[in-house]
């Protein structure tokens, strides 16, 4: 069956590599997101101080040698608590976008590629949950499941999946009568093992750049929520938390939210290098106006 | 094309910008034409109904309070006066009170007040198809019956030494005008006899008062006053300083000792009578044990947890009431002692891997900073604290529903003691969701409830406390501070202890 | 065309329809008793029951339903729990001060994200390129609440330019109208800009690699001439498509940015309607949003067709 038709994508993966390569932003964006991968393991060990021990006598320090970030209301070291907290941000990203990855591309590629009923039903069904304000769908859904971290992840999550599901039904409808997809349907290959083997290898581009993209919003997406005090339960840091803390402090303690603001900046902006290179290699026509849904808005 | 559009901006922003020439105190928009004595006033949220007797929103009592009146309200001591009634007798049996009315009050909308208003009222929230929120005031209320229109007569089923503040503590008891529930314009139009008269809600949220020249409380200079919601206290604090407003109460804590520094912000404070408190689930092992619940207490350290809160603006406290209210009793039997702590917990039997989650809700931020200090503190000896945060109306579902080990919450608005000791550490009490039962206190409060003499009813109110505090029912943590701010052309603003807001007697010069 | 025309509305209706399932279901699901939470901590166990059975909460959750559903299609939203007063109007009444700040925003979005985008684009991998891009990141990176508390701090306190929070209705004061409008809308617009720009750019890159564009240029057209007549007109199609998607966002209520400014729009109200567990006020709402939403596809979708003859209307 191979030698009827090759998928082309095997090829490619050097090419993306060595274009990538050569885009130093990328490169920037790849080099902090691995910082910030080994700080997200090792938060705990380079952490100076406690993140939860509080201090009230040393409250609202600016910064200082013993404490490079100052200290927060409750007098905890705010350097200790952006380094703590990188896990949890970052592991609200992956988990979230994980889980919309999973289920968005699946519906993508099932209503894609079987197309007609399948097609309208399963998309429409996302179309609702694409109508749906999507700040106040997470909230809903975090009332309904309780708040805390792994919930705000599943709410987050399903916020994100119908942009999964229109990237990847998009791409595969052009991919769908490509002559190696026609070829193996007519040697008879069962629909899933098409959909594994010859589809979604070809479609993976817009998905992965789509990834990054949503990896980047899923950390505002977390900020947001904190903001409105769901969310990471509290002492446990997370850097959406500490601004939305820091809000009443702008003006008394500028530390409190300048640090943690800028933990999200540079990670969110490490995400959209890495997409914006990565797109540049894997779609270097721009092919895809990727979808987005900006942060909960 | 861009180009273009980005020049319209800019000119657009331009001329937004250069419409503004206020340079210091000048209220509102040049454009606007608002007269020249109308208080603004930021307020933290937006009033929901304005009947007093359905609404349970502290927004609309702030608006409700300057537009309704009640028999009696609290004075500036908190100690209750004369208001729609000028004087009051007591029967010999204590279960007859009769109130002479005040003569020559009129409604806002000009018809006379008369003793048929005070009774429609308080047989409209008694009314059990009706679904006040305040009925349970009334509950030892037989009758009310209006011989003539200057005399309203109330008949109980047992004597109620607090009646006044049962009818008078705050707006949700007021008397209302029987036309405006008939014709349904109660919740948008309130009609009362108050200082100020209401004009509309605007769709924007605002809220418009005029003077009522009418007002049976003498002339009040404001010609109105127009609440404006703010929910954001950095916001609100910033309209102030801009002038855009002239009065807020939203004034965050950490802010107060800057603010107090400045010439051109007033800001006051006065020790309140609310409460915040922890409380443990005495159903649920092992907070049953008194031992736990002490340890618990020695192991807090309330200076630490206050300051954490509130910074300056509270005082700690060991028992409900602030030192200068009459029914305050000087009690603080828990010295911060985390080794008499360790030694209780000890006894408890708990083991090194106990852990016990903590209820609170950023409903009151508060909560959710004191929370992390406790947390903190119970660490030390050896307590795991997992806090709970929540939204409001699933924190009430889950106390309701027992399911919770401990949370944190205070008691606002409070007046006389019966209100809030019966209701919380009575095994009978409304209130008593931690499920604390001691019949001794019980019985304590039960007599307290119908002694018609003051000094011995803070006798037995003492007693009550002191076995409340010592077995630790509640964990009584600290009073807040009621602070409000201002500009200074605002004067005659009194900052009161039970946080009514109250602009008859404010006016504003410049 | 007009068969199209017929099955996207048919489709949409069936949105409609399954939202507001959805949402009905959600609401319903959500812990923490309406009830409860207006009477707030003390009440009277006979009140709680009378105004239980009043909002119809004894009825089955299906019933309940199809109450709601069929009043809903004739225009009756229900009554607010928290204030007495019809859905309808409440709704009705915050729809001037949410579409004036979505549009706005996109209108702010647009005016950044179209030139920076096409000079990113035309001059890709140039330097300006390379700050187009990182300005447009640092946009994206930074939270809502943080651009809104920062431009009320430097406009409103620090400048003293522009008021810091409220709303004043157009109709009464124009200029008071934007000048209120102002801080909102560059909040939420920024963000949205900085979005755009990437889309804007993107667009106009594939454009910039057409056949057509190689043909124009072969011809010796002048490059202005040529980015005009043919990139420009070709990228507006996906720009207008992420346009419209952004501007059903914006109307799905920016809500904290809403809450920061006091601005009396539909995000506000479906939020506090939320954390009050008032059912037909968020019922009302997110119904109001989602169909804005529906209908902006459906209109962006429609021009999409226009726009771009070669959609097959299958």
């Amino acid at each position: 069956m191979t030698d009827v038709a090759l998928p082309p994508h095997r090829s490619r993966t050097r090419d993306v590599l060595g274009v990538l390569s050569k885009n130093r932003l990328a490169i920037v964006g790849l080099v902090v997101l691995l910082l910030l991968g080994v700080v997200a393991l090792f938060g705990e060990w380079l952490a100076p101080h406690s993140p939860t021990r509080t201090n009230i006598p040393n409250r609202l320090e600016p910064p200082s040698l013993t404490h490079p970030f100052g200290t927060d209301e409750l007098g905890r070291d705010i350097l200790s608590r952006v380094l703590v907290a990188a896990r949890v941000s970052l592991q609200v990203g992956f988990i979230a976008v994980g889980l919309s990855l999973a289920v968005g591309v699946t519906i993508g590629l099932v209503a894609g590629y079987y197309g007609r009923f399948v097609d309208t039903a399963l998309m429409r069904f996302m179309d609702m949950v694409f109508a749906f304000p999507a700040i106040l769908l997470a909230i809903a859904i975090l009332a309904v499941l309780g708040p805390g971290i792994r919930n705000a992840m599943i709410a987050i999550g399903i916020v994100y999946t119908p942009i999964f599901a229109r990237v990847t039904r998009g791409s595969v409808l052009s991919v769908r009568e490509e002559d190696y997809v026609r070829a193996s349907r007519s040697v008879g290959a069962s629909g899933p093992r098409i959909i594994v083997r010859h589809v979604l290898p070809n479609v993976m581009g817009p998905i992965i750049v789509q990834t990054s993209l949503s990896l980047a919003f899923a950390i505002l997406s977390e900020a947001a929520l904190s903001f409105l005090g769901l969310g990471v339960q509290p002492p446990d840091p997370a850097w959406g938390r500490m601004l939305a803390e820091a809000r009443g402090f702008v003006r008394v303690a500028w530390w409190m939210g300048v640090f943690p603001g800028l933990a999200i900046v540079v990670t969110v902006m490490a995400f959209n290098l890495l997409g914006d290179g990565l797109r540049d290699a894997l779609d270097p026509r721009q092919k895809s106006v990727i979808e987005s849904r900006g942060h909960l808005l | 094309m861009a180009r273009r559009l980005l020049a319209v901006l800019t000119a657009l922003l331009l001329v937004a910008a250069a419409c503004n020439d206020d340079d210091g105190i000048d209220i509102g928009d040049p454009d606007d034409t608002e007269a020249e004595g109308v208080l603004i006033a930021a307020i933290s949220g937006e009033p929901d109904r304005f009947d007093p007797h359905l609404t349970t929103a502290y927004p609309s009592f702030q608006v409700l309070e300057n537009v309704y009146d009640t028999l009696v309200q609290p004075g500036d001591d908190l100690t209750m006066e004369e208001a729609l009634a000028t004087d009051w007798e007591v029967s010999d049996d204590n279960l007859t009170w009769t109130f002479t009315l005040r003569e020559g009050v009129t409604w806002h909308n000009g018809r006379a007040f008369v003793a048929d208003d005070v009774v429609y009222s308080y047989e409209r929230i008694m009314d059990e198809e009706f679904g006040a929120a305040n009925a349970f005031r009334f509950e030892s209320i037989e009758s009310v019956s209006a011989p003539d229109d200057g005399t309203v007569v109330i008949e109980l089923t047992r004597p109620t030494p607090n009646l006044l503040a049962n009818i008078g503590a705050f707006k949700g008891m007021a008397i209302v005008p029987e036309e405006i529930v008939e014709d349904g314009t109660i919740d948008t139009e309130p009609v009362g006899t108050g200082p100020f008269r209401f004009v509309e809600q605007r769709p924007d949220g605002e809220i418009v008062l005029e003077r009522n020249p009418d007002y049976w409380g003498g002339d009040v200079a404001l010609e109105g006053v127009r609440f404006r919601p703010i929910p954001d206290a950095t916001v609100a604090m910033t309209n102030l300083e801009r002038g855009e407003v002239h009065w807020t109460d939203s004034v965050p804590p950490q802010q107060i000792s800057a603010l107090e520094g400045r010439d051109d912000i007033v800001v006051e404070s006065v020790s309140g009578g609310d409460y915040w408190y922890m409380a443990m689930n005495i159903e649920r092992e092992p907070f049953g044990d008194v031992d736990f619940r002490r340890a618990v207490s020695f192991a807090l350290d309330r200076e630490a947890i206050t300051e954490a809160a509130l910074f300056e603006a509270a005082t700690p406290n060991q028992t409900a009431i602030p030192e200068d209210s009459f029914f305050h009793f000087d009690y603080a039997p828990f010295e911060y002692d985390r080794d008499q702590a360790m030694e209780l917990l000890e006894g408890t039997g708990i083991g090194d891997d106990f852990s016990m989650d903590l209820m609170v809700t950023n409903e009151f931020p508060e909560t959710v900073t004191a929370a992390q200090v406790i947390a903190d503190q119970l660490s030390e000896v050896g307590i795991d604290v997992q806090i709970r945060e929540l939204d409001f109306a699933q924190w009430l579902d889950e106390q309701g529903e027992g399911n919770f080990d401990s949370f944190l919450l205070g008691w606002i608005g409070n007046i006389d003691p019966d209100d809030f000791y019966y209701a919380q550490h009575h095994s009978e009490g409304g209130f008593n969701f931690h499920g604390y039962s001691n019949p001794q206190v019980d019985e304590l409060l039960d007599r307290a409830r119908a002694e018609t003499d003051d000094d011995t009813r803070k006798e037995l109110y003492d007693e009550a406390v002191k076995m409340i505090v010592d077995e630790v029912s509640y964990l009584y943590l600290y009073n807040p501070d009621v602070v409000h701010a201002w500009v200074p052309e605002v004067s005659g603003y009194e900052v009161r202890a039970d946080s009514a807001i109250r602009f008859e007697n404010v006016s504003l010069s410049g | 065309m007009s068969g199209y025309v017929v099955r996207r509305v048919g489709q949409a209706v069936v949105v409609m329809l399954g939202v507001s399932v959805i949402v009905f279901l959600l609401v319903h699901l959500v812990p923490g008793d309406p009830i409860r939470r207006s009477l707030g901590t003390r009440f009277d166990p006979h009140v709680y029951q009378l105004l239980y059975e009043r909002a119809g909460f004894d009825q089955p959750l299906y019933r309940q339903y199809v109450t709601w559903l069929g009043n809903a299609l004739q225009g009756d939203l229900g009554v607010s729990f928290r204030t007495g007063r019809p859905v309808r109007g409440m709704v009705l009444e915050r729809l001037p001060a949410t579409m004036s700040l979505a549009f706005a925003a996109l209108f702010i979005g647009l005016v950044i994200a179209l030139p920076a985008g096409i000079i990113s684009a035309v001059r890709s991998g140039s330097r300006t390129d390379y700050s187009v891009s990182a300005l447009s990141q640092v946009g994206v990176s930074i939270p809502d609440f943080w651009w809104a508390i920062m431009l009320i701090l430097l406009f409103s306190l620090t400048l003293g330019w522009l008021p810091p929070s409220g709303y004043k209705s157009p109709l009464e004061s124009p200029v008071g109208f934007l000048r209120h409008l102002t801080l909102p809308a560059l909040s939420v617009g920024l963000i949205s800009g900085s979005i755009l720009t990437r889309f804007v750019r993107a667009a106009m890159l594939d454009a910039l690699h057409r056949d057509y564009t190689r043909t124009a240029r072969s011809k010796g057209l002048p490059e202005r001439v040529v980015i005009n007549r043919h990139v420009l007109r070709n990228a507006l199609v996906p720009i207008v498509t992420v346009a419209g998607l952004q501007l059903g966002f914006l109307l799905g209520g920016v809500v904290v940015v809403e809450v920061i400014f006091a601005w009396p729009g539909l995000g506000r109200l479906a939020y506090d309607a939320v954390l009050r567990r008032d059912y037909p006020v968020l019922q009302g709402a997110v119904l109001l949003v989602a169909l804005s939403f529906v209908v902006i596809n459906l209109l962006v979708d429609l021009l999409y067709a226009r726009l771009d003859p070669r959609i097959r209307y299958e």
